[in-house]
């Protein structure tokens, strides 16, 4: 076993946690207490911010919808198929007609990317998250 | 806004140290735990502690005032409050002159309240009112928390403004252990405003609009910017989907659930069904990549590396603990891959090197580099440079935009008042155990257990009137639609008043909510919308 | 064979290395961002192993883990009457001889007592028998007490009689041995080059110190006070009513307590034909702990609640047990959001008997 300090997936506070991992799975969750956020403990989520990790219903595979039904495909034929729909939107009715939204349980640096990609890569400024929310 | 960023001005950590604690429109010890415990920890050193609250909520109970407001009536409370200090000559005129403009015109809108009829209207004991205005602006070091019980409402903005009015006329922002902290309730919402997922700005707060700004990015990014600011999420999830709707047909989604999470639930459900395109990208099929054309299998916090930033601008790294599960990819390789196919290659081997991009563009992220920030507890913004330490607490010297402004703001009532035919206000909500919409903690076996079912919160004097009792099914009906929920008889809520959370799919509280929203920020009126509620066989 | 035994500081390491190559070794590390927790070491050149510091989690997790899969579970159809059938697949931990080193005598005590939930004649729980089975203790007599430490008091240290395999004391230069468990005897016969037979002097020095720890506690906790009190009256709703109302319902407490061991079981259900049965941590301060079919709640409210797991503490364990299992290890002191602790609630247990009015914070 052992434990990779990370950051809680939860709420704002930001709490120090460390995973513990023991054979390729996340089996645990401990507060650091040198953090000094965590400061040695977490609440009744953080304590449990491990359990949905390998739940069951985690998606595996991309899926495409193909007569009114989503199956599942390899990575090249679902990034083809958003790609060929996100373009055709784009032809037909122009990049402002396109929206992105990003997420505040991502990383900065893919909210920053997906900005980028709304920006750069479509054209528009149809970009936002649920801060609001 | 008013100081010029969106952020907590203090640490996490000087909340303990304060004498006056305000904490307004949150349910700290649910949502934000280790605040709360600051805050305890502030009381066990003699802090006082005020909350306003329409619900007694548990940090109420340990409050030296709770004012128990009606919902959506801070700008008179905080007017009222403003009034007495002004009247009692407690305000903190070095800061005012040395730091802030346009005072006069809070003076003199602040003349023609009456403290009284604020009370009245707030439905809070004048008395308390001038306590609580009193214990705020004399102690040396007050800090006020505040949360989405003061920015979902469609004044939010304004209620907002009026909190740092109140910080700024007795001179409680500068220093250290003495600010305004808005609470972020999402593990990374302050880094997804920070990174510029936001329609009128870019990295750091830079406006698309300004023409300097958008030439540094496009000599960096290599393409030409759009000029005008974006649609707000509300734009595009409540459009009517017709083809002449200048609402959007497409959609991109990453890792949000709109179709539970939004207000109005029923025409943002119609505006996704509507569209003639939606890539949803997630770790589990939540209700809105149901109906999407494609969906990406993303990878969870655990299986990628990365920052995330705290209410406290606090920007940690989060590392990589196992491998992503089954074939599922993190969402900044689906991004890169995505890209390339639509003709505009991004290269990057790792996310270290997307944040060099970052701290390159972005003045406030400039020193947050990787290697920097891998020492346990990482490094609060602004940080503009390697050589620039952590930011414990904002505006030591002077506002992010020169001179703190004084915004008066009168009353706006909320957009539903109870009626006959719906005479409840229902607000709207988290709970301890859930986040969000249930994606992920619905799947997560104890904290489910605590919290698994929809309730609907119930004053006993309702309930006795209504003929409920705990564990009953009860039917919520508002102008928008309807849901049946459970009672649960709480003395939580004030008589008169309801409240549900939105995490379960099974009663999606927001068929009930409006899409009212702030004029400015575009925040939604979670918190006040018109119900009645009947027994359901 | 002599009981006591001097092992030069410098040949600790050494010691370890060459118990490595038949055991797992875990000790106390210190991580580069300044926790401590106990840890496999694999690289004994780059692990600082820190006897400074309080590691921050006892052993429970290496016995109880945080969660396991118990076993595998098939679903079919009875070939004759068509009912639905389930066949179990225990999936029992594989042996690894585990030594533990750096055990401080709280965690050791602590799990002397978990023995006693899961090692019991007829009622043995085949995962954590076979993963204690599997263990040798070294553990090291507490020279200097840790800011809440208070084993004194729960008499589960600062040095132990028994349990261990061997424990050490530091004597400056040397580690004084003492011998328990036929392991620790099996060891000292495997490597004897290690050690050397210790003086008179030396055990004399041994006494010294281990007089001197027990004067250097900070915190005096009324330990037995307030279990006389308990066991006079139960019930002190004042104090636990005060205690309740900053519970913030985290299980904060009950996941880092050597000694708490209340476990959740749940099918995870993986496909069509079968699932995984998981036992996870679980903490009686939690409603749904007690929650039965149909919305009954025996402990109801969260007075109840946080009250059931004191008297566990300091009731229901002195009456089965014949002592409270609390071990005095401190670390619930500091780590609850609301200061609901242990020790809180034994002193404030102490304040109402003295002056008879209720809890106060």
């Amino acid at each position: 076993m052992h434990d990779v300090l990370t950051v809680c997936c939860y709420c704002g506070c930001g709490c120090g946690l460390y995973l513990r991992v023991e054979g390729g799975r996340v089996v645990g969750a401990m507060p650091s207490r040198s953090h000094p956020v965590s400061r040695n403990n977490l609440c009744a989520k953080g304590w449990q911010s491990f359990a949905f990790i390998h739940h069951p219903d985690r998606l595996t595979r991309p899926l495409v919808r193909k007569k009114g039904r989503l199956h599942p495909v390899g990575w090249d034929e679902a990034l083809d198929a958003a790609a060929q729909g996100l373009r055709r939107v784009r032809e037909a009715h122009g990049p402002d007609r396109i929206g992105v939204l990003a997420s505040a349980k991502c990383t900065n640096e893919e909210n920053y990317l997906l900005q980028k990609f709304a920006r750069a890569a479509l054209g528009t400024n149809n970009i936002d998250h649920c801060a609001r929310l | 806004m008013t100081f010029g960023s969106g952020a907590m001005t203090n640490s996490i950590a000087e909340i303990g140290e304060a004498q006056v604690i305000l904490v307004s429109g949150s349910n700290t010890t649910e949502t934000h735990p280790q605040i709360a415990r600051r805050i305890y920890e502030g009381v066990d050193r003699g802090a006082r502690l005020i909350v306003i609250d329409p619900r007694r909520t548990r940090l109420a109970r340990h409050a030296h005032i709770h004012l128990q407001i009606r919902p959506g009536t801070d700008i008179p409370l905080l007017n009222g409050m403003m009034r007495c200090i002004l009247d009692e000559n407690l305000v903190d005129d070095l800061f005012v002159e040395m730091r802030t403009e346009n005072f006069l015109a809070l003076r003199d809108m602040l003349y023609r309240v009456d403290i009284a009829q604020c009370a009245t209207l707030c439905g809070v004991d004048e008395e308390q009112l001038r306590l609580a205005a009193r214990s705020y602006a004399r102690a040396q070091r007050s800090v006020i928390c505040y949360c989405l019980g003061v920015t979902q409402h469609v004044c939010g903005t304004a209620n907002v403004r009026s909190y740092a009015n109140l910080a700024m006329l007795t001179g409680h922002v500068e220093q250290e252990f003495t600010g305004v902290d808005p609470l972020r309730g999402q593990s990374n919402v302050q880094g997804a405003c920070d990174m510029g997922a936001l329609p009128g700005v870019l990295s750091g707060y830079q406006p698309v609009s300004d023409p300097s700004v958008r030439a540094r990015f496009e000599r960096a990014w290599r393409v030409e910017l759009p000029t005008t600011p974006g649609l707000t999420v509300l734009d595009m999830t409540h459009g009517d989907g017709s083809s002449d709707d200048a609402g959007v047909r497409a959609l991109y989604v990453m890792g949000e659930n709109p179709a539970l999470s939004d207000p109005d639930l029923g025409r943002v459900r119609a505006t996704l069904a509507g569209l003639d395109f939606l890539v949803v990208a997630d770790l589990f099929l939540t209700e809105t990549a149901r109906l999407a054309d494609v969906v990406f299998p993303a990878a969870s916090f655990a299986e990628k590396s990365g920052t995330i930033t705290n209410s406290e601008r606090r920007v940690q790294l989060m590392r990589q603990a196992i491998d992503p599960v089954g074939s599922s990819w993190p969402d900044h390789r689906i991004i890169i891959e995505l890209s390339r196919r639509l003709g505009y290659a991004m290269n990057y081997q790792s996310p270290a090197e997307i944040m060099e991009e970052i701290c390159m563009l972005t003045p406030i992220y400039g020193g947050m580099y990787h290697d920097r920030l891998d020492n346990g507890e990482g490094l609060q913004w602004p940080c503009p440079d390697r050589r620039h330490g952590s930011t414990q607490y904002l505006h030591k010297y002077s506002f992010t935009r020169g001179r703190g402004r004084f915004e008066p703001a009168g009353h706006v009532p909320p957009a539903e008042a109870a009626e006959e035919e719906f005479p409840y206000i229902l607000v709207t909500g988290r709970v301890y155990h859930q986040y969000h919409t249930g994606t992920m903690t619905r799947r997560s076996d104890l904290a489910n257990r605590e919290y698994s079912r929809p309730l609907i919160e119930v004053h006993p004097d309702d309930a006795r009137k209504l003929h409920l009792r705990s564990g009953l099914a009860a039917r919520v009906v508002s102008r928008r639609g309807s849901c049946v929920f459970t009672v649960r008889v709480s003395e939580r809520v004030a008589a008169g008043h309801l409240f549900a959370t939105f995490h379960f799919a099974e009663a999606p509280v927001n068929l009930l909510t409006g899409s009212a929203s702030d004029p400015v920020a575009r925040c939604p009126e979670y918190k006040v919308c018109a119900v009645r509620i009947e027994r359901e066989a | 064979m002599h009981r006591t035994l001097i092992l030069q500081k410098d040949h600790l390491l050494p010691l370890l290395r060459k118990l490595r190559k038949d055991n797992r070794v875990i000790a106390p590390v210190r991580n580069r961002f300044g926790d401590t927790f106990f840890t496999e070491i694999e690289d004994f050149d780059n692990a600082a192993i820190d006897l400074d510091q309080q590691p921050q989690t006892s052993l429970k997790s290496f016995f109880l883990p945080q969660s396991e899969t118990l076993c595998r579970y098939v679903t079919g159809k009875h070939p004759e009457s068509g009912a639905l059938e389930y066949s179990f697949h225990a999936q029992v931990p594989v042996r690894t001889p585990t030594v533990y080193f750096g055990v401080r005598s709280c965690d050791l005590f602590a799990v002397m007592y978990t023995d006693l939930v899961f090692r019991r004649a007829r009622e043995r729980d085949i995962y954590y028998d076979r993963r204690r089975s599997d263990a040798v203790f070294i553990s090291i007599g507490c020279a200097r007490p840790f800011a809440d430490c208070f084993c004194n008091a729960t008499r589960s240290g600062p040095f132990l009689d028994m349990g261990f395999d061997l424990q050490l004391t530091d004597l400056g230069d040397r580690w004084f041995v003492q011998i328990g468990r036929p392991r620790g005897v099996r060891l000292i016969e495997e490597w004897p080059a290690f050690f050397t037979l210790a003086s008179e002097a030396d055990r004399k020095a041994q006494f010294q110190v281990e007089l001197e720890a027990r004067g250097l506690f900070r915190r005096h906790v009324h330990v037995d006070l307030a279990v006389k009190l308990l066991q006079e009256q139960p019930d002190h709703a004042a104090v636990f009513a005060e205690l309740s109302r900053r519970c913030q319902d985290c299980g904060g407490c009950a996941y880092i307590c050597p000694t708490c061991i209340c476990f959740n079981i749940a099918d995870l259900r993986l496909d069509e034909d079968g699932g995984e049965r998981v036992r996870t941590w679980d903490a009686c301060t939690f409603a749904g702990f007690t929650r039965m079919t149909g919305d009954c709640n025996p402990v109801d409210g969260e007075t109840g609640r946080v009250r059931k797991r004191f008297l566990h503490k300091l009731l229901h364990d002195v009456q089965k047990h014949g002592r409270p299992s609390c071990v005095g290890c401190g670390r619930c002191v500091n780590m609850c959001f609301g200061g609901v602790d242990i020790i809180r609630c034994i002193e404030m247990l102490a304040a109402e008997g003295e002056n008879g009015s209720g809890g106060r914070w």
